[in-house]
């Protein structure tokens, strides 16, 4: 470039606009859907038990705070999705790391595995009631078995695709196969690892709310379920935002951990 | 400078053949050479020959069809430290930094942390990179990235050194400094070392002797021993290196005129 930016602050200028711009345009469509939903709200076409004006949900959101309720299910969910969570990726990284690494045990595991990746989380939830009751054990048992399998599926795929340049280069470096595995092999795997955890977030959530949603007696999806039974649209509309918020949030944690530990990755 | 006695490579009927579509594919055909310890040959043939088949036998990454290669009178049957690879594609560990990817081939020494740590530096100062120690790979030139790796295997101490086209990715003006830099390190180091390249010219800047492969599947057909000193300019080395250049692009390009550089 012969001129510098200094040399032209309207390109500067225009350079900040749109740094400004893409940091906030998540605003303008939140922005944009919540004027058109306002408008609806506003003309009374629709009816408004089916389908509640922002301002109701609003309103819904603080009365629940207020009772008290949606604190006490928010710490609910959050401590079965965490729980379940950190077992299901526990499993499924030590498991991803022994079917991508030993014959046998991929031999025996894999296409059994493989069978279960189908069937969805919300199929389980009369199983892990039997099981489990309707405590916390089933919704621990839901969410760690949908999470463990997406993070089992990755990991293992990790591993398979570890270029067979970085074990040439360090067999002929002469190191160990201990060495290799835990310098070469698992940071090699790493970013596919971390991409089988994101997946495994964003499914414990999905997961949790499908188990809260029927034999439950606490948590946000037990709380839009109630919301069902007294026809509280604008409750429901309230816990929907809210797992929305969530899962964005931790997603974005998630992603910029993910993006520190895997700090080669471009990208 | 004494002789080393070590790094002796026994090429011995050596066939490599892989599973293809209709049966197996002999990638070399029978080969019968000796590399004689600290010697630096240059292989070239036409792309697909089994140029980085044979280097991969040596190195121990694929298994003979037939015969076997033999380093100081033992069979490879596995890669080793005491047949270091230099790849094109670098093969260094962008998790790593300069330092820490040179200190991965030493760990196998079991030395103290400080004394790994200064035999990591002292082996990057030998290739000009002691600056650029704590710096990533993706940070790295691709001429600085080459000179990380040639630090690294040199550093273990390998009696072999394969380099499979190792500048082949760089820039005309970096190649000829990695050339200095090479035979630099190669005579205090004085490992064996068979470099694969398709530049006719480094060929004959770098090496001893000069292998030529027939097309596929390739066997040796020619060798050329050079005695010229080095450094080497092959517009004043007088006609014979010259005469040799236009003898090999001949047997590489039979029907041409050979005019134009060969790719
Ligand atoms: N892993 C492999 N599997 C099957 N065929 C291979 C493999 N490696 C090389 N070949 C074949 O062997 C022949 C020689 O390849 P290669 O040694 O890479 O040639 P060069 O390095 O001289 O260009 C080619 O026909 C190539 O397709
Ligand atoms: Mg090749």
């Amino acid at each position: 470039m012969a001129v510098s930016d200094r040399a032209r602050p309207t390109a500067r200028f225009a350079q900040m606009l749109s740094a400004g711009a893409a940091a906030g345009l998540p605003l303008v469509s939140f922005a944009f859907i919540l004027g058109i939903w306002s408008a609806v709200g506003l003309s009374g076409v629709v009816n408004e038990a089916i389908f509640p004006a922002p301002w109701s949900v609003w309103s819904a959101t603080v009365e629940m705070w207020q009772n008290g309720t949606l604190q006490k299910d928010l710490a609910k969910s959050l401590g079965r999705a965490g729980t379940g969570f950190a077992i299901g990726a526990t499993l499924g990284v030590v498991l991803g790391l022994l079917t991508g690494r030993v014959a046998l045990v991929r031999t025996l595991l894999n296409p059994f595995l493989n069978l279960l990746r189908p069937i969805p989380a919300i199929a389980l939830v009369p199983v892990a009631i039997v099981w489990f009751g309707i405590g916390e054990g089933s919704k621990y048992f839901v969410v760690s078995y949908t999470v463990f399998l997406t993070v089992w599926f990755n990991t293992h795929h990790g591993m398979e695709y570890v270029p067979d340049i970085y074990m040439r280069a360090s067999r002929s470096l002469g190191a160990s196969r201990l060495r290799e595995f835990v310098t070469v092999v698992l940071p090699a795997a790493a970013p596919h690892i971390f991409a089988g955890i994101r997946l495994g977030v964003a499914l414990a959530f999905l997961s949790l709310v499908a188990a809260e949603l029927s034999g439950a007696s606490s948590g946000i999806g037990f709380r839009l379920q109630e919301a069902r039974q007294y026809v509280r649209t604008d409750r429901m509309f309230s816990l929907l935002i809210i797992l929305g918020i969530l899962g964005a949030v931790t997603d974005l944690i998630v992603h910029r951990i993910g993006k520190k530990l895997v700090h080669w990755e471009q990208g | 400078m004494t002789e080393p006695q070590t790094g002796r490579v026994e090429i011995d009927d050596l066939v490599i053949r892989f599973k293809g579509k209709q049966g197996p594919v002999t990638a070399l055909e029978r080969t019968r050479h000796v590399l004689e310890p600290g010697t630096f040959t240059a292989l070239i043939g036409p792309s697909g020959c089994g140029k980085s088949t044979l280097m991969n036998a040596i190195a121990g990454f694929v298994t003979p069809a037939e015969g076997q290669v033999r380093l100081d009178g033992q069979t490879i049957t596995g890669p080793s430290s005491d047949v270091g690879v230099i790849f094109q594609q670098y093969a260094l560990f962008p998790w790593f930094t300069a330092l820490s990817n040179v200190r991965y081939g030493l760990k196998q020494f079991g030395l103290s942390k400080r004394e790994e740590i200064d035999r990591a530096r002292a082996a990057l100062a030998e290739v000009g990179l002691e600056a650029h120690a704590d710096k990533y790979p993706q940070q790295l030139s691709g001429g600085m990235k080459q000179r990380v790796a040639i630090a690294r295997t040199f550093a273990v101490g390998p009696k072999v050194l394969l380099m499979d086209e190792p500048f082949g990715a760089l820039d005309a003006q970096t190649r000829l400094i990695m050339h200095d830099l090479l035979l630099d390190i190669w005579r205090k180091h004085r490992a064996t070392v068979l470099f694969v390249t398709h530049d006719v010219d480094e060929a004959l800047l770098l090496a001893d002797h000069v292998q030529v492969m027939s097309h596929a599947p390739g066997r040796l057909i020619r060798h050329y021993p050079l005695t010229q000193p080095r450094p080497r300019a092959l517009s004043r080395s007088g006609n014979e290196l010259l005469e040799i250049r236009e003898e090999i692009l001949g047997l590489l390009h039979p029907k041409s005129t050979h005019a134009d550089p060969l790719i």
